[in-house]
């Protein structure tokens, strides 16, 4: 389960979170919504400490900090039973697609080399890369690099994945298949909190879609009422601008 | 015709010009290798933005890459002895030598800092940040993800630089040390001629970068098979 209180965050003058609350209970999907630059990154980016919120509690299994007062150790800790999938893959570009995979496992954790390869191969059999072990980054298309990007993810069996917009640096035509994966691990009952535009994955898997605006939440509930029945206007206003007419006025 | 260029005395230069080829490659390793660890340590500095330390190993790289390297020699040689002088100790007796040494250590330091800011700053933030996201540490992102990137990437300025460097060692005889040019000196007062004595020592020189370029084209080679900057892994 994770629990986050207040979590307030500023880059200089500019306050960008002004005080989250949110729960996600072990198993659930949630979707978070809003316009750029409402915060949505910077809120994931500060669940596992890539960046530092200014204040707030964050609890992720059994760790709790109070991220004032966070130590380089609960970091570590927080940062072990998270995993994150970015945008732009960030994928280890000396590795090849196993050893991405493998490298959480074998440096930070410390898992011998055989049982994480094992362990790798089969994720990356799951993700639908099983010929591809042996292909380096740059040899890989934007879909197939995402699919190992969440099978490093998957790799490190965390409390919870956060997916950064990972399919909108994608070629339309390769969004399908990463999103196929995602929803397949969504359904294995993985805890996830995905920021994306892609509606179709917020209408199937969402178990809550939260929409965010000006660094706080404005709106949540289930995907039916926040994304076809929202009770603020700013919600409305935003779906209006990204939903293609016939989904909306379903 | 036989007196422009005597073959015989071309020949006669190459046993005393590689008798002080020593001295020419020990300035060579001193520079690189003290020039590493200042360099290193400036990079470092620069890449974490370290207050006040960043902004002074800028300045001082800027400043030493605009001189050219015969008026460090001299900056040295002459400037040092009279700062540490000012302090009470006298290092006017110190061996020509070690003044040479510190001014190619100053210079190449200031080139490899820029070399391995810029290899390490080539190595995009996301990767770094991926680490840690998989809960390695700073340490560990260095050493497993970032080093082997940046290396690979400074490789080949880092093989310009050392044949840069050792040509740049041809100044050094300004200050008296007796090198590979050094002795071109007493070669030609003894025998009147100069041309047979430089032809040699081009020959030396050249030999030498050859085989320093042909080095680094294989290390990069070699490097570039495994790693996959260039895209085709
Ligand atoms: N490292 C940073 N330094 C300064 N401002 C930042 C930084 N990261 C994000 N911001 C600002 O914070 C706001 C929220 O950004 P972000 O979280 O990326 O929004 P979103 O992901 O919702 O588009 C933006 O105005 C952005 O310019
Ligand atoms: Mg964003």
């Amino acid at each position: 389960m994770i629990v986050v209180k207040g979590l307030c965050k500023s880059f200089g003058k500019q306050e960008v979170l002004k005080g989250i609350d949110l729960t996600v209970e072990k198993g659930e999907v949630v979707v978070l919504l809003g316009p750029s630059g409402s915060g949505k990154t910077t809120f994931l980016r500060c669940l596992n400490f890539l960046e530092r919120p200014d204040a707030g509690e964050i609890t992720i299994g059994d760790t709790h900090v109070d991220c004032k007062s966070v130590t380089k150790n609960e970091i570590l800790q927080i940062r072990r039973n998270t995993a994150m999938v970015f945008q732009l893959y960030n994928l280890f570009k000396n590795k090849t697609a196993l050893e991405n995979v493998m490298e959480g496992l074998v440096t930070p954790r410390k898992i011998p080399k055989i049982e994480a390869e094992e362990i790798s191969r089969k994720i990356l059999k799951k993700v639908g890369l099983g010929a591809k072990h042996d292909a380096y980054p740059s040899q890989l298309s934007g879909g197939q690099q995402q699919r190992v990007g969440i099978a490093r993810a998957l790799a490190l069996n965390p409390e919870v994945i956060l997916f950064d917009e990972p399919t909108s640096a994608l070629d339309p035509e390769l969004v399908g298949e990463v999103l196929a994966v995602m929803k397949k691990v969504a359904k294995e009952g993985l805890t996830m909190i995905v920021v994306t535009h892609e509606i179709s994955f917020a209408r199937d898997i969402a178990s809550k879609v939260i929409f965010i605006d000006g660094g706080v939440i404005v709106e949540q509930g289930t995907a039916e009422e926040v994304l076809f029945h929202p009770k603020e206007e700013r919600t409305r206003q935003f779906l209006k601008r990204i939903l293609p007419a016939s989904d909306y006025s379903i | 015709m036989e007196n422009i260029f005597l073959l015989s005395l071309f020949i006669d230069c190459f046993p005393k010009l590689l008798s002080r080829l020593h001295i020419t490659l020990y300035i060579v390793v001193i520079a690189l290798l003290f020039g590493m660890l200042l360099g290193t340590y400036i990079a470092v500095v620069r890449l974490y933005k370290v207050p006040v330390l960043s902004q002074l190993a800028t300045a001082y790289v800027s400043f030493i890459r605009g001189i050219p390297i015969l008026v460090l020699l001299y900056i040295v040689y002459i400037g040092l002895p009279l700062v540490i002088g000012a302090f009470g100790v006298n290092i006017n007796r110190w061996d020509t030598m070690i003044f040479v040494m510190i001014a190619y250590v100053v210079n190449t330091a200031a080139f490899l800092s820029e070399i391995i800011r810029s290899a390490v700053a080539g190595v995009d933030l996301g990767q770094t940040e991926a680490a840690y996201s998989v809960g390695m540490t700073r340490l560990q992102t260095f050493r497993r993800i970032i080093a082997p990137q940046a290396i690979q990437i400074g490789i080949p300025a880092l093989g310009n630089t050392i044949v840069s460097l050792l040509k740049d060692t041809s100044l050094a005889y300004t200050l008296g040390v007796i090198d590979v040019i050094g002795v071109i000196k007493a070669i030609s007062s003894n025998t009147y001629r100069s041309l047979e004595a430089y032809a040699a020592a081009a020959f030396i020189f050249f030999i030498l970068s050859s085989i320093l370029e042909q080095c680094f084209n294989i290390i990069s080679r070699k490097l570039g098979i495994k790693g996959t900057i260039s895209g085709q892994g």
